[in-house]
Order: C-alpha cells, then sequence, then structure tokens
C-alpha cells in the first residue's frame, strides 16, 4: 500500500456552511436613511457623496450618514457595522479599487446584510474576481454588487460625478425589490 | 530522522506522475511540487516541540489558519529538508508579526515579496550561502524556506493570483528571497541585535517588499558622495504613495567596510540617510506626487512651498541595514519595504510567546 500524498491546504470548510442571509429590501428609497461607508481610497469620498446626493435629489432619500473605513483593506469592525446598521436604511459603500479593498467591501457588505440593512457594493470592473471569491468565502456566492469602469483613482472631479451618475441604477436595483 | 532509502533506484514516472497530480490539485506555484508523504511530513514534526494542530497564523478576512502539520506539508513540497523547518517557523512567525501580512498585503496590487533575514550560527548548521549571490539561486536553504513561505500562502491560506491574490505586476522573484546575512565581514552588529536578540543567537526576521534596487558605487574614496548616491533611490518618486516610504538597505562588506572605517556606526549611517533622504515638494509635483504632501494636512492649510525637502525617512526602524553578499565590488541594494517592519526577529527553534 503506498503512501497518500498529502493535502498541503487544509481545506475546506466551505461545505456545509450556512448560507449568510440576505436582507429584506424596501419598495423604494423614499424617506430612507443611507448610510455611505467610504474606504478612504482616492476619489472614493467625492464618488459617494455624488450617488448620496443623487439619491437624495432623485429617489426621495431622507438623510445621510456617513463613516470613513479605518482600513481599507481590512473588513470593518464589528462596533462600526453595527452602529451603521442601526442609523441607517440601507449602506452603499466603496469603491473597491484594489486587491484588499475590494474583497474587503464584499465581506462588509456581506455582514450588512445578515443584520439585515440591504447594501451595494461598488467595486471596479478590475475586481470583480476578488469580490465574488470574499463573498462566496463568507457564504454569499453569487453576492450581487454594482461595478464602474477602472480606474477612479486618477478621475477629474466632473468624471467622478459621471461616474457616481452611471452607477445609480444600478445601486438604487441592489438596495430594493427590483434586485430580486 | 533519517530513513533508509531503498537500494533500488527511484522510479522516474511514479515521480512524474506524482508531480503532475499536485499540478492537478492546484497546489503549485508553477515549479514542480515534491510531494508529500506521511513519513516525510513526520520527519519534519519531529524537529519541533510544537503540536501539529497548533494554529501560528491567520488571515482573519479570509477565514484561514496556518498550523505547525501545513507549515510542515507545504515545506515538505518546497523542497526543504526536515531539519530546515524551525527556520520555516521562525520565518513564518516573523511574517506574520507585519502588520502588512496580516492586513491584506498578499491579497494587494503590489504583490509584494518577503524578505526573509537568518542570522546566528543557524547559517553555517544548515548550509545557508552567506556570501556572493546573496540574493541569488544556487543554495538549497535559501531558496526552499523562501519557497515554503509562497506555499503556505497559496494553499493554507488560500491566496491565489487572479483570485483573492490581484497583484498588478508582482515582484520579480517573489517567494525567492532569503538572505543569510555576512555576518563574518559586517563590521557592525547583526540585524537580529537591532531586534534586541543576544548576538549568536539563531533567528529569523521577515518584512514585506515591493523590490530591490541596485546601488553600483565602486570609485569614490569618498564616504558622503557613497551615502549621497544611496539617498537618491532610497527619496526616489516612483516608489512614494505615503509620506514616509521605508526600505531596507542590503550593503555589501565594501559598502559597509568602508563606511565602518569612516567612523560610521550603523546608526550614523541611517541618521545620514534619513536625513538627506527626499525630493523637493516642486519635485513631487511635477511627477504627479504632489498629493503624498497632503497627508495628514487640512484642506485649508497653505500649499507646501515648492523648494521644502520632503524626507521620506523619520526614524532607523524603517531603514534597517544588513550586510551580505560577496565582498568583491561595491554593489549594494535598496530594498522597499511593504509598510513598516515589525522589527522583531524570531529565534530559532524557541516555542513561541
Amino acid at each position: 500500500m503506498p503512501n497518500a500524498i498529502l493535502d498541503p491546504t487544509g481545506a475546506t470548510k466551505t461545505t456545509g456552511k450556512a448560507a449568510a442571509p440576505r436582507a429584506a429590501r424596501p419598495s423604494s428609497l423614499k424617506g430612507a436613511r443611507v448610510g455611505l461607508l467610504i474606504n478612504t481610497k482616492q476619489n472614493a469620498a467625492p464618488f459617494l457623496h455624488e450617488v448620496g446626493r443623487l439619491l437624495v435629489e432623485n429617489y426621495g432619500v431622507a438623510s445621510l450618514t456617513e463613516r470613513t473605513k479605518k482600513n481599507f483593506a481590512m473588513p470593518e469592525a464589528d462596533e462600526v457595522i453595527k452602529e451603521m446598521a442601526a442609523a441607517a436604511d440601507v449602506i452603499v459603500t466603496g469603491v473597491g479599487d484594489c486587491g484588499s479593498c475590494s474583497a474587503a467591501a464584499a465581506a462588509d457588505g456581506v455582514v450588512f446584510e445578515a443584520a439585515g440593512v440591504p447594501t451595494a457594493v461598488i467595486v471596479t470592473e478590475s475586481f470583480r474576481a476578488t469580490t465574488e471569491a470574499m463573498a462566496e468565502l463568507r457564504g454569499a456566492p453569487g453576492f450581487p454588487y454594482a461595478t464602474t469602469a477602472h480606474p477612479v483613482a486618477v478621475l477629474t472631479e466632473d468624471k467622478v460625478k459621471e461616474r457616481a451618475a452611471g452607477v445609480l441604477a444600478d445601486v438604487v436595483a441592489l438596495l430594493t425589490e427590483k434586485d430580486a | 530522522m533519517t530513513q533508509e532509502a531503498p537500494f533500488k533506484a527511484p522510479d522516474p514516472d511514479e515521480a512524474q506522475r506524482a508531480i503532475e497530480y499536485c499540478y492537478e490539485q492546484g497546489w503549485s506555484d508553477g515549479l514542480p511540487l515534491i510531494p508529500a508523504s506521511k513519513p516525510l511530513v513526520d520527519a519534519f514534526l519531529a524537529t519541533t516541540s510544537r503540536e501539529p494542530d497548533e494554529i501560528i497564523g491567520s488571515l482573519e478576512q479570509v477565514g484561514r489558519d496556518c498550523t505547525v502539520y501545513l507549515a510542515a506539508v507545504n515545506a515538505a513540497m518546497a523542497g526543504c529538508k526536515p531539519e530546515y523547518f524551525p527556520v520555516v517557523l521562525a520565518a513564518f512567525d516573523a511574517l506574520m508579526r507585519e502588520r502588512a501580512a496580516r492586513g491584506g498585503g498578499f491579497q494587494s496590487t503590489s504583490g509584494p515579496a518577503p524578505l526573509i533575514v537568518v542570522n546566528g550560527p543557524i547559517r553555517h548548521e544548515l548550509e545557508f550561502n552567506t556570501t556572493g549571490g546573496a540574493f541569488g539561486d544556487g543554495f538549497r536553504p535559501n531558496a526552499t524556506i523562501a519557497r515554503a513561505i509562497g506555499l503556505i500562502v497559496r494553499n493554507a491560506f488560500g491566496i491565489r493570483q487572479h483570485v483573492l491574490g490581484q497583484a498588478t505586476q508582482g515582484v520579480p522573484g517573489r517567494w525567492s528571497i532569503c538572505v543569510a546575512e555576512n555576518e563574518e565581514e559586517s563590521p557592525w552588529e547583526p540585524l537580529a541585535a537591532n531586534a534586541g536578540l543576544a548576538e549568536g543567537v539563531s533567528a529569523v526576521s521577515a518584512t514585506l517588499t515591493r523590490t530591490c534596487e541596485f546601488i553600483d558605487n565602486r570609485a569614490t574614496p569618498v564616504t558622503e558622495e557613497v551615502l549621497r548616491d544611496f539617498a537618491d533611490t532610497i527619496g526616489r518618486l516612483g516608489p512614494q504613495i505615503f509620506p514616509q516610504t521605508p526600505v531596507a538597505l542590503v550593503l555589501c562588506p565594501e559598502h559597509a567596510q568602508q563606511f565602518a572605517g569612516a567612523g560610521y556606526s550603523k546608526a550614523d549611517v541611517q541618521s545620514w540617510l534619513i536625513e538627506h533622504s527626499g525630493r523637493t515638494a516642486g519635485e513631487m509635483r511635477r511627477a504627479g506626487k504632489g498629493h503624498v504632501l497632503n497627508f495628514g494636512r487640512s484642506a485649508d492649510a497653505d500649499p507646501v512651498p515648492d523648494d521644502d525637502f520632503h524626507r521620506v525617512l523619520s526614524q532607523p526602524t524603517q531603514i534597517p541595514v544588513i550586510v551580505a553578499g560577496a565582498k568583491n565590488a561595491g554593489i549594494s541594494m535598496v530594498v522597499r519595504i511593504f509598510g513598516e517592519w515589525s522589527g522583531v526577529a524570531t529565534p530559532v527553534g524557541e516555542k513561541i510567546k
């Protein structure tokens, strides 16, 4: 009987892992409190501010609150998630334009959803694979998210606003019943 | 620990099938792996008093842990000898003390490479290369210990390119840099001593790096001219993305001895380079790096004047100094640190904390 070749991965805990719950959606954003979680990447703040402004202007959003991530590369601390989840009806987070921050945005999105808060995660198109891989690791395979073209960091103020406007319909769809 | 080799020559066809099997599982970094068997891995585990299921590092964001056992399997597959395993454990411990390594560094677009530095008698006991070709090939412990760390990240942590690994280009020789300091020809204390260990202790230090840039300077007797050449590279604009840009200096014995001969201690070299490495604000703006000047400044603060000199280093921990290579030319390396060195050296063969 020859020796077996040993597995160096220690995997896998993925099978049998409970699927992460997804929050119930409102039918519209009218009167909603929107929380913006800004990941500190260049242009993330003006991008999300413009998304927020357009949500107020065009979709009847009642209020905007915002938090800035302490560390873009890592999932946000539980207490920040809890505070934001308590203060907002829906969350918009991004802009994922690097390896660790896109994955972290997906991880944050899964946690917000499990806390009952519909969340729109925005990443650039270059980071689809890592966003999806992280969501799957967190028990949310097929997690829906919004994308904008890469790059974002080098855009002028006007272009950032154009991009924010371009992703708006997807963000609204992710946050409302249209998502289903 | 030693196993009796069968008298019969090994079957190459069977070996190839085993190697292909490892490729098919997705375990390989691209090069052939040694298929790990239980007797081989047991020989690794026998070199440490630590329990096989002890967790020695975690990547919280991906929910993966590395145990002593998994480190042993990966070290065996990397081509390590069992007796290298305590060094692998120390290297991995030192690396996981880096905030950047725990905090998403392996997923980063920069694709950083560990710089592993070995000090003490273990260098000779295990026959590390301690002289010429310090960053190069040809020496089993240097090559396979660095590779073992890469395989642990790939397999135990599950970070693979194009999925959770998002390196834009990565670093050449990413999992191959394990430098055994040339303590015999260094005029100064070894790196592990700077990390607070007694001299003569076998220890490993590690940090993540973004590249190596050589300084070839072997024609001037004026020490400050050589230092100015280093400062020029250290202060280069390309790596500047934050106000501080830490480096490791891997000095060849010739440069180290030239500095020491002129009365410079390691700390003196560090101080001189901290003072002189950087660019003016105007130079930074002309290269699209003006935003680096604004970190930590309020938006309504007056702009930094163009002729202000922006220093990229502020303290000695941002510029660890190592002596490595042959004493045959004035060729040294500036190694770009990704994040900041923890300042820790892990003793080899000790149970950690």
